[in-house]
């Protein structure tokens, strides 16, 4: 039976480390720049994208290696991945802004395998919330050699923090027992919040001069670092926009010049509830994965429209799987769902590659299939996103990196 | 509010929304004649602009001619008609799947089945219309499953076959795989001794058996309970003189398991490795029961696929289609697709739901055409294979004349991820109809029911079903809430 699983098993990652010269012949180019192509190739060199022409099926003299597939898209990226555990937030303090979560990620993980499987090249790596803020996280390519450093995309690439009863799980009050370590603050979601505007305010009022985090948070109050917020509920939605609407307001923040943070509300489940209040204040949101019967973390009922709302109101998003390594879960999936709900097919591809990219701030190197970017590029054995179609092929920085396995025709790309 | 009162009212709504029948309408007497833009029989090549006509329930006619017109019409050009899916096995629905017991042959999902579900409307939401629901698997012998259509207030509205086939586990999470495989072969040795102390005490002039006969109020002396019955069928083990004994005699606790050994009944035999599904092809010969067995697949079972093949049993496959193994030296983690490996083998194989809702058969045929399978093979693992399966293959599975007047419409593709069931038709009814369905609009489109709470609804994780079916009815249960409490 050990010849059966070696047989017949996907070839999980490529064996060759060097980017190739690739020609990409598929029936359908899916660029996620409105210009899309039916019968086109994809030529990459050097690990960059280096054309996306018409003309699929004709014979041609470059010596690059050909694969063949239904559709390409680029790289699918995601804001939200949830790749790290509890090693990865310092939990000593509530407030560790200055801790980056590439000192935590393991390069040999499997779950860098698990989302080249799914398509995706592009992650957003934070701490897990336990702490309110829990330090700086770090967006990364999902294949590449095996150091975090040289995987990296943007060191630092945004805020993480937390919002609702995540930050706070677990805490108790210290009386009526002997105090712990847990015996702390906060316990409760107005603990949470106060910890937020407590790091805001000294920092605005330079009240924290000897902290290590300071220099993080002045640049993410002035809008240099994203603020990615966890909140889940309509209730926790709610604290952090106007968290973020009282640094606009405040003279506090306008004297000392850090009155212009960008937020970015990350799970959040009940967008749906409120768009405008998202709307009004142009909050983009990351959306957790589609929950099978409405309801999600935190108690937070996730409508299965919650995208196409989100799209009408004029709200960016990016769809997220929360770094799922279920099939059914990935992030192509949710992009199906989010279709489900009414969302159009482009609407979906971005969600999925073009917006997280922005949101990020790689948006010059990612995103789309376009010249000169990098060559990451999912290949598709039907329509995108549908339950019908698998990845079969993912190459990032233009290696190929992952290579699926049909049940029936043995290769599941031709070559 | 309590549960009784909480289900009765549940119950009294959904009716509501999923379109409540008059007695009369129930019968299956009414003529229904759907006409549709195409009509996927998965019996021969698609209908464009078809009409299926229904008679009592059962389809009378598929083709291209306008047909009868002294029947209701359902005119959609725009929709797609298909054949409900049939899912071979399921653990839900029930009140709760397991029983305490080790050896419980003559337990009933009868007792069990919960109409008013969760679970139920669901599979009329994603067009599944035939469920097996079994016993889960932490007895060793789980007692009787039974096929029911996810529609209707009774059990018996609701049974399409009774008895469908015993549960056995091979395997019981948390316990000894040695002690689990004693078990389930000892509930077959236990068998054998009741029949042989039966002959036993007859010789000796015992009447103890006919009396606790007559105690659990069977009578010995009716003609299907009379002498010579008492085992039949091609058992590879006899217990001698056992034609002495009236069957009327044999303990009921027992009946069902002999049932089984004389070839009368089926076994889904739940199998959570290579290993159990060796211990269960050997069991089901020991006790000739191999002909009626369907093995319930889980975690690396198909690993055995060359067993199975061996054997000819078919098989239900684990929800997740596509199996991940850590490779104990490299640590890297293995993907197969085990649909894959089945077809490959020639082994009959039906899917099952990954969950009731956004993962349910259609979602799972599909992944099995991502992988290779091809579309016709991937969609008769849900509607042609289960059905044959669970012996329904002349009701169930297809849009031909004769079967079971059970439709789905959809307005698309019935693998896409943007198809859904629009109407559901069961034994030419219309039981569901999709812009009222008030869930579906919670679900999809988030719409906040007034005083939704939560509700014991058997899942235990879903909105409350009734507070928004309608404001008089909402005023109604809140009033009645407040005089309980």
């Amino acid at each position: 039976m050990t010849f059966l699983s070696v047989a017949l098993v996907a070839l999980s990652v490529a064996q060759d480390a060097e980017p190739r010269a690739w020609t990409i012949q598929v029936e359908r180019v899916y660029t996620g720049t409105g210009r899309n192509l039916e019968k086109g190739l994809v030529l990459v060199s050097a690990g960059k994208i280096s054309a996306v022409t018409p003309g699929a099926g004709e014979e041609d003299d470059r010596p690059n290696d050909v694969l063949k597939a239904y559709a390409v898209t680029a790289g699918l990226v995601d804001a939200g991945v949830r790749v790290t555990n509890w090693q990865s937030v310092e939990q000593s303090k509530e407030v560790t802004p200055h801790l980056r979560v590439a000192d935590t990620l393991d390069p040999f993980a499997l779950d860098w395998d698990r989302q080249l499987r799914g398509g995706v090249t592009t992650v957003l790596a934070s701490p897990v919330d336990r702490n309110v803020i829990g330090g700086l996280s770090v967006v990364l390519k999902t294949g590449g050699p095996e150091s975090i450093a040289d995987r990296t995309v943007k060191a630092d690439a945004v805020l993480r923090g937390s919002m609702g009863s995540e930050p706070s799980a677990g805490n108790h009050p210290a009386f009526g027992r002997p105090t712990d370590f847990f015996s702390r603050r906060p316990t409760t979601r107005m603990g949470v919040e106060w910890e937020w505007r407590n790091a805001f305010f000294d920092t605005a009022l330079n009240l924290n001069e000897e902290d290590p985090g300071r220099a993080t948070l002045v640049a993410a109050l002035q809008g240099k670092l994203p603020i990615f917020i966890q909140a889940w509920t309509t209730q926790d939605i709610r604290t952090a926009v106007f968290l973020r609407e009282e640094v606009e307001s405040r003279p506090e923040f306008a004297a000392a010049g850090m009155n212009t943070p960008r937020f970015v509300i990350d799970a959040a489940a009940e967008a749906w509830k409120e768009p405008q209040l998202l709307a009004r204040s142009q909050t983009p949101v990351v959306l957790p994965p589609f929950p099978t019967a409405g309801r999600t973390r935190e108690n937070s009922q996730m409508a299965w429209n919650v995208a196409k709302v989100l799209k009408d109101a004029g709200v960016p998003f990016a769809l997220s799987s929360h770094g799922s390594g279920d099939v059914e879960q990935r992030l192509a999936n949710q992009a199906g769902y989010a279709m489900a709900g009414g969302l159009g097919f482009e609407d979906a591809l971005a969600a999925v590659t073009s917006t997280p990219a922005r949101l990020l701030g790689v948006e010059d190197r990612v995103g789309t299939l376009e010249v000169g970017k990098d060559a990451d590029l999912v290949l598709w054995s039907g329509e995108p996103f549908q339950p019908g179609t698998r990845v079969v092929a993912t190459i990032v920085d233009g290696v190929l990196r992952y290579e699926g396995w049909n049940a029936v025709q043995g290769a599941a790309i031709a070559r | 509010m309590t549960t009784t009162m909480k289900r009765a009212t549940c119950a009294a709504t959904l009716t509501a929304a999923f379109l409540s029948l008059s007695p009369e309408a129930r019968a299956g007497d009414g003529r229904l004649a759907i006409k549709v833009g195409r009509i996927v029989t998965l019996a021969g090549p698609d209908i464009e602009n078809g009409t299926i006509y229904i008679e009592g329930g059962r389809i009378v006619s598929v083709g291209t001619d306008g047909g009868r017109w002294d029947a209701e019409v359902i005119d959609h050009p725009e929709l797609t008609a298909f054949p409900g899916w049939v899912e071979a096995h399921s653990t839900r629905g029930m009140d709760r799947p397991n029983e305490n017991i080790e050896v419980a042959p003559f337990l009933d999902v009868r007792d069990s089945i919960d109409p008013i579900n969760f679970y139920f409307e669901d599979c009329l939401r994603q067009g599944v219309l035939a469920i097996n629901v079994q016993q889960g698997n932490l007895c060793a012998i789980g007692g009787q499953g039974r096929v029911v259509k996810p529609f209707g207030l009774t059990i018996e509205d609701m049974t399409l076959r009774p008895s469908s086939g015993l549960k056995i586990a091979i395997a019981r999470p948390g316990r000894s795989r040695a002690l689990q495989a004693q078990a389930v072969r000892r509930a077959f040795r236990d068998l054998r001794q009741h029949l042989e102390k039966l002959v036993q005490d007859k010789k000796e002039g015992k009447d103890t058996a006919r009396r606790e006969a007559l105690f659990q109020g069977r009578d010995p002396d009716k003609d299907e309970n009379k002498k010579g019955r008492a085992m039949e069928g091609n058992a590879p083990w006899k217990v001698a003189n056992l034609e002495s004994i009236p069957r009327g005699e044999v303990d009921e606790k027992q009946e069902p398991l002999l049932r089984l050994v004389e070839g009368k009944m089926m076994a889904f035999v739940a199998c959570d490795g290579a290993i159990s599904v060796v211990q269960a092809l050997d069991i089901a010969r020991e006790n000739g029961f191999l002909a009626n067995t369907v093995l319930v697949l889980d975690g690396d079972a198909w690993k055995a696929a060359d067993r199975i093949a061996e054997a000819g049993v078919p098989v239900v496959l684990a929800p997740q289609l596509l199996h991940v193994d850590r490779d104990p030296i490299t640590g890297k983690e293995v993907e197969t697709f085990v649909p894959g490996i089945f077809r490959e083998k020639k082994v009959r194989f039906a899917l099952q739901s990954l969950n009731s809702s956004a993962q349910s058969l259609w979602f799972q045929a599909a992944t099995c055409v991502g992988y290779g399978i091809p579309r016709d093979e991937a969609i008769a693992a849900a509607t042609k294979v289960p059905a044959d399966i669970l012996r329904l293959g002349d009701r169930l599975g297809s849009i031909e004349k004769g079967k079971d007047g059970n439709i789905l419409l959809l307005n698309g593709d019935p693998l896409a991820v943007t198809t859904s069931v629009q109407f559901v038709v069961l034994d030419g009814n219309v039981v569901y109809d999709r812009s009222k369905d008030v869930r579906v609009r919670q679900i999809l489109e988030g719409v906040e029911q007034p005083n939704a709470s939560a509700v014991d609804s058997g899942d235990g994780d879903d909105v409350d079903p009734h507070s928004g079916a309608s404001k008089g009815g909402d005023k109604k249960s809140g009033a009645s809430d407040k005089k309980k409490d």
